[in-house]
């Protein structure tokens, strides 16, 4: 998961190689970009959980 | 006095371990694709903000219903093809 935000980070922010360090713009796109990420897979665990959950039930009614 | 009922031979706990095994490997794969799936197609790459907003959040939620209903639809319709495949036997599989 680790390597995958890296990755999806790196991608989305980083696009100019004119400096060898990121500047602050990058900087500030990853933070917000880490930000996000987090808080969307935690919101998407929760809704994942209740589907997951919703979906046994319906498997094995009365168990 | 399950011997009672003729029976059914119990499944070991290492079976066990293992079915269980997989499921859970089974599921968190399936997460990991959610999560890479629904955050590409609802998080828009411009990051202005470090918060979901109302537009993303809701796009995520719906994107979690679609992606299990997606799921069910595929593996009904494997199952079906799967059981056709059974039925017409001996016809040059």
């Amino acid at each position: 998961m680790y390597s995958k935000l890296v990755q999806r980070c790196f991608d989305d922010c980083v696009n100019d190689f004119t400096t060898k360090s990121l500047h602050s713009k990058e900087e500030g796109c990853v933070m917000r970009c880490v930000d996000k990420y987090l808080k969307g897979s935690e919101r998407l665990g929760q809704r994942f959980q209740e589907q997951n959950a919703a979906m046994m039930q319906g498997q094995m009614p009365g168990r | 006095m399950s011997f009672l009922f003729g029976g059914r031979p119990q499944p070991s706990s290492a079976e066990k371990i293992a079915a269980a095994e997989t499921e859970v490997e089974m599921v968190s794969d399936m997460f990991n694709r959610l999560v890479q799936s629904c955050t590409k197609k609802c998080i828009p790459t411009d990051y202005r903000e470090g918060d979901l907003n109302k537009g993303e959040s809701v796009c995520l939620d719906r994107c979690v219903s679609k992606f299990f209903e997606v799921n069910v639809k595929v593996s009904e319709k494997m199952q079906g093809e799967a059981a056709g495949r059974a039925g017409g036997m001996g016809m040059g599989m």
